[in-house]
This record gives structure tokens, C-alpha cells and sequence, in this order.
């Protein structure tokens, strides 16, 4: 398990007044955090940018000192025996960078490999099946210049497997991707942490990718954890609006009123607008709506053209929290 | 981990990545080799007789060797200075903090890098330089026996100024000043192409600066006047400790630079 307690960050700017002269100034990026990651599982890192979400991912693996508090991996200290962690964390990042252009896939992923020591069929071996794992198997001896943007993400991903590590921290690792190649790499990493047992931390703007992947997540604001839950609970805290559309042909207005009668009689609100051919129910409520909503219309003989529910999602909730969170 | 390994990680990827199309020849050769026939031909329409201030450390007959062995030493320091630049490159594309993020020895990655990058960079002007020696100067003019010795000498003293150099690159984004300040001063203070003995006091002091001097004596005594390794005691002890100065400088100056990336986050700085 990967245990962070209490661990801050700070970084020291000199800011230039004039010539020859500057100014000192502290900058908070991480406040007290306490985060853990167990092995198999996916957490989330969520925050606007400058949160501190990078920073972090940087302490865990080893890039940056926090200013205070312990890290551990597996009861290692990150600070004692940085060697040993190393040997069991990797990162990605999204983007096109930390790979050599001109060497190809297969060169950048034996020479990654070399620094962990590997050497020999083992090496090549693993290389190898990585490149195949990713689709990568007949691009393996072409330049990476020549790869496209999804290529080289999938790259970057081999070479963060190369030491076969038990805990890995991807950060924003569909930046920039077409839906397919991101919905590969997003099955890529269930497959990493539920079938591998990796422990994995995931930073990712895309609110529906967190929501679909990570077992836990964490928020953090201004470098502040503000919540650590799983998304089906920040969910059901954050967001107490559940909207139902049902469509209906040929309603009487006294149908119409008997409904609405009955959605408020459950302390839901109920709006109802004529469209083409029949009436367009809207039922809004703090809890799903749905089978309500259905045997109100079923029992008044209504015909349902059309019943939608709009369930609240993981950004619905980050958005209303991050607007109490400015309020 | 096996410094082999490194050193073969990083003189193939040194291989594919820094000599990767044919115009690199031209700086691994023509441009070396230029640099000697230019010096050569400068000396030329002076008068390099007894009467010379030169001629008291330089024998007429001998320049071309001098020259020789001037610019192979000085090739074999300068590449280092160009590879170690190359980690500016490194801390643009991210390499460089993926490379930390590994578990290897950064000081066998440090000298391995400069050793893979040494063996790639001078193997043709190398080549070049020993032909000409024997064809223009004569096989007997020079002490073929002492040529390993030479030449192990210049490498492993060139390791270790490039291993020291890439330390220092790796500790500030702004160490690129060290390009222009090794370049041309190196080449003229070192002995290159005109005998440190002949510069003023002060030009000896600066020249003793650079290791390449050090090396430069060492290895003219060895090939051109055949002195055996017990006659240069004295000198190869001297080198010896500038090389001791250069590790611990390294070794001090690496632990203080990833302590300082690791605080400040500027290895991702450019």
C-alpha cells in the first residue's frame, strides 16, 4: 500500500522587482494530504489546474521531497530508501513528451529497461509483449517521430510497465485522444489494476473517465483534500436533482393534473409542456424519480412514448461542489 | 546494475538518437579535420625557425604531430562538452525526469553517458588522426608502444571530465555559458596548438585550469618523445589528483543537484 500522511509542499519563487533585486515568495502547492492506494485498485485525483494534483503524483513516485510528512510505499519511506520505491512505482503522463523521437518504440522500451536493470531475452521478451499489449506489435521498429498522437500515448504506457511496477500513477493519460484509442487505454488500465493487481492513481480531466475507472477518489483544492469518497457517493451527497422526461399521447387535462397530484404528493416538482402529438413530463426530485414516474402514467392508462432519466453523474457533483466550495 | 550495460544503453540510443544521417560525418570528421588544417596552415607563413618564440617548444619538423595530438586530445574534451549540452534537450522532452524516475546509478549513468557518448563522437577523427600521424610524420617519428597507454589515458580522463560536465548541466538550465567558455579557450589556453610553456604567466595559469593540459603533456611525452609511464610520475600524479578533484566535484555537485530538482521541481524546467 502506498500511504501519504500529512504531506505538504511548498516551493520558494523569487519574484524580480527590479535589477539585482527580488523577492522571496512561499508557494502552498500541497497542504496535509493524507492519501492511500492499495494494490488493485484505482483512485481518482481530482482538481482544477493548479490543485496540486500533479505535485503529488510527483511525491508519491519519488520526483519531488514533500516539504513534510511520510510517504511509504509497502512500509518502504520514500525518503530513506528512494532506490527500493523506485523499483516499484512508474509514471505516465498524457502528452508527447518523455520518450527519444528518433529511436523507435522497441529502442526507447529496451533502453527505459536497461535503467531498471533488465537485460537479456527478459528484456527483449518483455518489450516485446508490451509493444503487442498496446498494438503496437508492427510499429514497433518505426521512429516514434513518425507515430501519431494515440501511438505514442500507448508508448508511454509500455514504457510505464516496463519495470513491471506495482504501483503506477497516470496523469491526464487521455489528453488529447480520439474516443477509441482513450476507451483502449481505459480498458488497458481496468485490466492493469483488476486482473494485475496494481495499485493505480489516475489525475484525469475527464469527469466520466474517473467516474467509470477509479474505486475511490479524492478531491483536493488549492492543494487541500476537500473529499475522499467512492464516486457513487460523492454522487449521492453532492447532487439531489434527478430529472425524468416521459413522453405521453393523447392525455386529458384531467389526467394531466392527476399526475402532477401525485409527483407532489411524493415531494417531487412536475412540469408539463404540450409538444407534437401528445405532452412532455419532466419530473424533478431529489431521489430517482423513475418508477414513479412510470406507474403514475401506467395506472392512468397513459401511453408512454418515451421515458427518460437523467442520472446525476460524477461532474454534476464536482461542479456543485466546486460552486459551494467558491461560495 | 552493470555499468556495461549503461554504457551499451547509452552508446546505442547515443547512436540512433545524436548520429542518426550522414551529415553527422561532417562534425565527427571534416570538421575536426579542418580545424587541424586550419591551425597548420596559420603556423605556415610564419617564421617557425630557431629564431622563433615557438621553436623553443616546437621543433619545425615536429608540428604537425603537435597539432595531432593537440586537437585528438581536444576533440576527445570538446565532444564531451557537446554531448553534455545535449541534456538541456533531455529537460525538454521529459526524458531527462523519466530517466530519475529509474532506480539506476546516477553516477554510473552520468559517466556511462559520457562514455557512450565519447566512444560514438571520436572513433573517426581518432582513426583519422593515427593515419595521419604515420603517413605524414612517419611510423618511426612516433612510440607506436606507448599508443594504448595514450589513448587510455585521454579516454578515461575524458570520461571523467564529460561524467563532470554532465553533472553540471544536469544542475542548472543555464549551464550552456560552459559551451562558449570550453570552447575557443579550452582550444587555446590547453595547449591545442601552441605550447602552454610559451604563454605568459598568467595564459599558464588559466591553462592549468583545464585538464586537457594535463592530458596534452602527458601524451605528447608518451608518443612523441617516448617516455615511459614511470619517467612521467610527476605528471601523471598531477592528473591524478585534477581527476580526483573532478570526481569529488561530481559527487558533491550530483547529490547537491537531485536534492535540488527534487526540492525545486526545475528538472522539468527549461
Amino acid at each position: 500500500m502506498i500511504e501519504a500522511i500529512n504531506v505538504s509542499k511548498h516551493y520558494t519563487l523569487k519574484e524580480k522587482k527590479r535589477w539585482f533585486r527580488s523577492e522571496k515568495k512561499t508557494i502552498e502547492a500541497v497542504k496535509e494530504l493524507n492519501l492511500s492506494i492499495n494494490k488493485g485498485e484505482i483512485i481518482g485525483l481530482l482538481g482544477l489546474n493548479g490543485a496540486g494534483k500533479t505535485t503529488t503524483i510527483k511525491m508519491l513516485s519519488t520526483l519531488l521531497k514533500p516539504s513534510s510528512g511520510t510517504i511509504t510505499v509497502d512500509g518502504v519511506d520514500i525518503e530513506t530508501n528512494p532506490m527500493e520505491v523506485k523499483r516499484k512505482v512508474n509514471m505516465i503522463a498524457g502528452g508527447e513528451r518523455m520518450l527519444y523521437w528518433r529511436l523507435t518504440g522497441y529502442e526507447n522500451l529496451i533502453y527505459f529497461g536497461k535503467l531498471y536493470g533488465l537485460a537479456g531475452d527478459v528484456l527483449r521478451n518483455r518489450c516485446q509483449s508490451l509493444l503487442e499489449n498496446m498494438g503496437l506489435g508492427e510499429a514497433a521498429h518505426i521512429p516514434v517521430e513518425r507515430y501519431s498522437k494515440g501511438m505514442k500515448q500507448r508508448l508511454q504506457i509500455a514504457r510505464g510497465l516496463i519495470n513491471d511496477p506495482t504501483y503506477l500513477f497516470l496523469d491526464e493519460p487521455t489528453l488529447g485522444l480520439d474516443a477509441p484509442v482513450a476507451k483502449h487505454l481505459r480498458k488497458s488500465v481496468k485490466e492493469l489494476a483488476h486482473q494485475q493487481g496494481k495499485g493505480i492513481l489516475l489525475t484525469s480531466h475527464y469527469l466520466e473517465e474517473v467516474e467509470e475507472l477509479c474505486d475511490k477518489v479524492y478531491i483536493i483544492d488549492k492543494g487541500i483534500m476537500v473529499l475522499e469518497d467512492t464516486p457513487k457517493n460523492i454522487i449521492e451527497t453532492f447532487v439531489k436533482e434527478f430529472r425524468v422526461t416521459v413522453e405521453v399521447q393523447n392525455a386529458s387535462t384531467e389526467q394531466i393534473h392527476s399526475v402532477q397530484r401525485r409527483i407532489h404528493e411524493k415531494g417531487a416538482s412536475f412540469v408539463s409542456t404540450e409538444a407534437a402529438g401528445g405532452f412532455v413530463f419532466e419530473v424533478i426530485s431529489p431521489f430517482d424519480a423513475t418508477p414513479l414516474a412510470a406507474s403514475v402514467c401506467f395506472e392512468l392508462g397513459l401511453d408512454i412514448q418515451r421515458l427518460e432519466t437523467k442520472k446525476p453523474k460524477l461532474e454534476d457533483a464536482i461542479i456543485q461542489m466546486s460552486e459551494g466550495l467558491s461560495a | 546494475m552493470k555499468i556495461a550495460e549503461i554504457i551499451l544503453a547509452e552508446i546505442s540510443k547515443s547512436h540512433r538518437h545524436n548520429f542518426h544521417n550522414r551529415m553527422v560525418y561532417f562534425s565527427l570528421l571534416i570538421w575536426p579535420a579542418l580545424l587541424f588544417v586550419t591551425a597548420y596552415y596559420s603556423f605556415k607563413p610564419f617564421n617557425l625557425e630557431s629564431s622563433s618564440p615557438v621553436f623553443d617548444h616546437i621543433q619545425t619538423d615536429s608540428l604537425i604531430l603537435f597539432l595531432l595530438t593537440g586537437y585528438l586530445g581536444y576533440i576527445f574534451f570538446w565532444s564531451l562538452v557537446q554531448s553534455a549540452w545535449q541534456m538541456a534537450h533531455e529537460r525538454q522532452s521529459g526524458t531527462l525526469e523519466i530517466v530519475f524516475l529509474s532506480p539506476v546509478s546516477r553516477y554510473t549513468l552520468m559517466f556511462g553517458r559520457a562514455a557512450g557518448n565519447l566512444i560514438e563522437a571520436v572513433w573517426m577523427f581518432t582513426a583519422f588522426a593515427v593515419i595521419a600521424m604515420a603517413s605524414v610524420a612517419g611510423i618511426e617519428s612516433i612510440a607506436w608502444w606507448n599508443v594504448p597507454i595514450a589513448f587510455f589515458i585521454l579516454a578515461f580522463s575524458a570520461i571523467i571530465w564529460g561524467g563532470f560536465l554532465n553533472i553540471v548541466f544536469l544542475f542548472s538550465r543555464d549551464a550552456g555559458i560552459l559551451f562558449t567558455v570550453l570552447e575557443e579557450p579550452m582550444q587555446f589556453f590547453s595547449g591545442v596548438r601552441i605550447p602552454v610553456l610559451a604563454l605568459p604567466l598568467w595564459g599558464k595559469t588559466i591553462a592549468y585550469m583545464f585538464p586537457l593540459t594535463y592530458v596534452l603533456d602527458i601524451m605528447r611525452e608518451l608518443l612523441l618523445e617516448g617516455a615511459s609511464v614511470v619517467q612521467l610520475g610527476t605528471s601523471l600524479g598531477l592528473l591524478g589528483v585534477v581527476l580526483l578533484v573532478l570526481c569529488s566535484a561530481s559527487f558533491f555537485i550530483l547529490r547537491r543537484a537531485e536534492q535540488h530538482a527534487r526540492t525545486t521541481g526545475n528538472m522539468v524546467l527549461f
